[in-house]
C-alpha cells in the first residue's frame, strides 16, 4: 500500500475526541464569563437601578420613587461629607507614604547588606491582618491611658484623638500610612533596580552629585511607578473601611466616615438600598476615573520614556 | 590614602542609613510590641508600670479568648473559604487565561473586553448590588458568599494571560500534532506550565482573603461562616468593651498565622506584590 506524498504533507488534524475543538474554547471561557458578567458587569447595571427605587430586602418588595434616594442624600448631606472626608483622607496619606517609600525604598536600595531584612520590616505591616491591627491601633489612641497620649500627647497636648471632630480622621490616616508604606516599598525597589546602572555610573564619571545623579537619572526613570502608586493608593483610599469601622465608626458626628463606611451604614446597616446604591454610584465613578485616568498616564509616560 | 578615607566615608554612610531606617522600624514594630506586651500580661497590671515593658508574664488573656471565643470555628471558616476561593479561581481562570491568549475561536475579542471591563470595577464599589444578587438567592450568611464572586477573578485571568502569551506558541502547537485534545493538552501542559503563576497570585488571594474584613461585613450578619477577622471584631465589640488585655490576645490570635506565613513565604509574597502590584481581584 502506497501512501501518496501529499497525504504526508497536509497536517495531521487534531484528534477527535469528546471535547470537539469547536467548542473547547467556549467550554473554557465559559464560567470566567458568567462569573464575570453575574459578579461584575450586572452589579454595575444593577447599581443604575437600584438607585432609582425603594428595595425591602425583607418584604422583597421593590418600588419606583425617581430621584427620591438623590434627593434624600443630598438633603442629609452625608454624602458630600464623605466626599470630604474622603479626600482628605487622600491628601494625609497619598502623598506621605509616596515620600516616606520613596525616601525608605532609595535607603534600602543603597546599602550593600542587610536589605532583604529591612524590606521585610517594613512590608510586616502590609502582610498582617489590618482589622486585628486596627484593634491594636485603637488600643494605642485610647484616651487619657493609651500610649499616645501618654508620650505624644504630653509633648504636644493633642489628646484623645479619636473621640476628636479634628483628629479622628488623622488618626485613621496615621494606621492608613503605617500600613502601605511597605506597600510603595517594594513598588519602588522593584523600579529602582530596573534604573540602567550604566547611566547611573556615566552620570557619576561626568561628575554628577548625589542629587543630580537621582533627579536627573532615577527620578524620570521611575515615574511611571511614581504615578502607578499615587494612582493605586487614591484607590486604596476610596476603599478605607477596616480602620475607620472598628477605630471611630466613622465618628465622631461623621468627621472620619469615609464614602466606603458610609456605603455599608447606608445600605448594609441602615438596610436602605436605594441610599447605599447612590452612595455605590459615585464610588464607582471616582474608581472607573482611576483607572482610567491610569491606563492614560503609564501609556504615555511609557511613550516618553522610549523616546 | 584617599581610598581609605572613601571607604570609611561609605561605611559612615552605610551606617546611618541603617540607623534611619532602624529608627522608621520602631514605628513600623511598635503596635506589634504592644500587641504583645498587652496580651501577655494579666489583665490588672496592664495599665501599671512601664507601657512598653513586659514585668509577669501572664496567659490569663488567652485563656479567656479560648474560653469565650468559637476562635476553632473561625479559623476552619477561614482555611475553608480561603481554599474554596483558590481552588475555584485556579478551575476557571487558568483555562479561561489558555483560551483567551492562545485558541482561535469567534467571541474572542469580547471575552477579553470582558476582562478588561471586570478589572476596571473594584468589587469594593459594587458590594450593595451583590448584596442584593446573593440574598436574593438566599445565600447571606452562607460560606458561599464570602466565596462564589472572588472565583472569576478578571486580576488573575490577565496575569495568566500575559505568562502564556510569554511562551512560544509552538509548545502548545506540538502537543495539538502529537494528537493531544484540548483537556488533554490543558492537563499536561498548561496546568505544569503555568505553575509558578498560579503560586504567585495563590499566595496573594490568600493573603487577601484571610484578612478580609470589608466583605464579610457586607454579606454576614452572624458569625455562622464568619471568618477570623470579623468573628473577632464581632466579638470583640460585644463582650471585651474595655478589656485590653483579652483584646490584644484576640487580635494577636488573628495576626499569628499569616505572620508565620509571612516569615516561611516572605519571598514570594513581596515578589508577587511588586509583579502584580497587590491587586488580586
Amino acid at each position: 500500500m502506497t501512501v501518496s506524498p501529499a497525504a504526508v504533507l497536509t497536517p495531521i488534524p487534531a484528534a477527535p475526541t469528546g471535547m470537539g475543538p469547536r467548542i473547547a474554547p467556549y467550554l473554557l471561557v465559559g464560567p470566567l464569563m458568567l462569573l464575570l458578567f453575574v459578579f461584575a458587569i450586572l452589579p454595575c447595571l444593577l447599581t443604575l437601578l437600584l438607585a432609582f427605587f425603594d428595595v425591602d430586602i425583607l418584604a422583597g418588595t421593590i418600588r419606583f420613587v425617581g430621584f427620591e434616594n438623590f434627593t434624600r442624600a443630598a438633603a442629609r448631606g452625608e454624602v458630600l461629607n464623605s466626599l470630604r472626608v474622603t479626600f482628605t483622607y487622600i491628601l494625609l496619606t497619598v502623598p506621605p507614604s509616596m515620600i516616606l517609600g520613596l525616601l525608605i525604598a532609595l535607603a534600602i536600595n543603597s546599602l550593600r547588606r542587610g536589605r532583604a531584612i529591612w524590606q521585610a520590616v517594613y512590608f510586616l505591616p502590609v502582610a498582617a491582618t489590618l482589622v486585628a491591627m486596627s484593634i491594636v491601633w485603637r488600643w494605642m489612641f485610647v484616651g487619657r491611658r493609651g500610649i499616645v497620649d501618654q508620650t505624644l500627647g504630653q509633648m504636644t497636648g493633642l489628646v484623645d484623638w479619636l473621640n476628636s471632630p479634628v483628629l479622628s480622621l488623622p488618626a485613621v490616616a496615621i494606621v492608613g500610612n503605617w500600613q502601605q508604606i511597605g506597600f510603595v516599598v517594594v513598588l519602588y525597589l522593584a523600579a529602582l533596580a530596573s534604573v540602567p546602572r550604566h547611566q547611573i555610573d556615566a552620570a557619576r564619571v561626568d561628575g554628577a552629585g548625589a542629587w543630580h545623579r537621582f533627579w536627573h537619572v532615577t527620578w524620570p526613570a521611575i515615574g511611571p511607578t511614581t504615578v502607578f502608586v499615587g494612582i493605586i493608593t487614591s484607590v486604596n483610599a476610596l476603599r478605607v473601611f477596616d480602620t475607620v469601622s472598628t477605630m471611630t465608626g466613622g465618628g465622631p458626628s461623621r468627621s472620619s466616615q469615609t464614602l466606603a463606611h458610609l456605603m455599608w451604614e447606608r445600605g448594609i446597616y441602615f438596610f436602605d438600598i436605594g441610599g447605599g446604591s447612590v452612595v455605590t454610584l459615585v464610588l464607582l465613578a471616582l474608581a472607573i476615573a482611576a483607572t482610567a485616568l491610569q491606563r492614560i498616564m503609564t501609556a504615555r509616560l511609557e511613550k516618553a520614556g522610549t523616546r | 590614602m584617599t581610598q581609605s578615607i572613601d571607604t570609611t566615608r561609605a561605611r559612615l554612610v552605610a551606617g546611618g542609613t541603617h540607623l534611619a531606617l532602624a529608627a522608621g522600624a520602631v514605628f513600623m514594630l511598635l503596635p506589634f510590641w504592644l500587641m504583645l506586651r498587652t496580651s501577655f500580661t494579666a489583665p490588672d497590671q496592664v495599665f501599671a508600670g512601664n507601657i512598653l515593658a513586659l514585668s509577669d508574664f501572664s496567659l490569663e488573656n488567652y485563656r479567656r479568648v479560648f474560653a469565650e471565643v468559637p476562635l476553632l470555628r473561625y479559623y476552619l471558616n477561614g482555611i475553608f473559604v480561603v481554599t474554596a476561593i483558590f481552588i475555584g479561581q485556579v478551575i476557571v481562570c487558568v483555562p479561561a487565561a489558555y483560551a483567551l491568549s492562545r485558541l482561535r475561536f469567534s467571541g474572542r475579542e469580547v471575552g477579553l473586553w470582558l476582562v478588561l471591563a471586570a478589572m476596571m470595577v473594584p468589587y469594593h464599589a459594587t458590594a450593595i448590588p451583590i448584596y442584593v444578587l446573593l440574598s436574593r438567592f438566599g445565600m447571606i450568611n452562607t460560606h458561599g458568599a464570602l466565596i462564589l464572586p472572588f472565583i472569576g477573578s478578571a486580576f488573575s485571568v490577565f496575569l495568566l494571560r500575559q505568562f502564556f502569551l510569554s511562551i512560544p506558541q509552538s509548545v502548545f502547537e506540538s502537543a495539538r500534532l502529537d494528537g493531544a485534545s484540548s483537556l488533554r493538552t490543558l492537563m499536561h501542559i498548561v496546568f505544569p506550565m503555568a505553575r509558578p503563576a498560579i503560586v504567585t497570585f495563590g499566595i496573594l488571594s490568600f493573603v487577601s482573603h484571610w484578612n478580609d474584613y470589608f466583605w464579610p461585613s457586607f454579606v454576614l450578619r452572624n458569625d455562622f461562616a464568619a471568618t477570623v477577622p470579623f468573628g473577632i471584631v464581632k466579638f470583640l465589640d460585644q463582650e471585651l468593651g474595655a478589656d485590653y488585655g483579652p483584646q490584644m490576645a484576640a487580635a494577636t490570635l488573628t495576626v499569628l498565622p499569616l505572620l508565620v506565613g509571612f516569615l516561611i513565604a516572605q519571598r514570594q509574597l513581596i515578589a508577587g506584590i511588586a509583579m502584580t502590584s497587590g491587586q488580586v481581584d
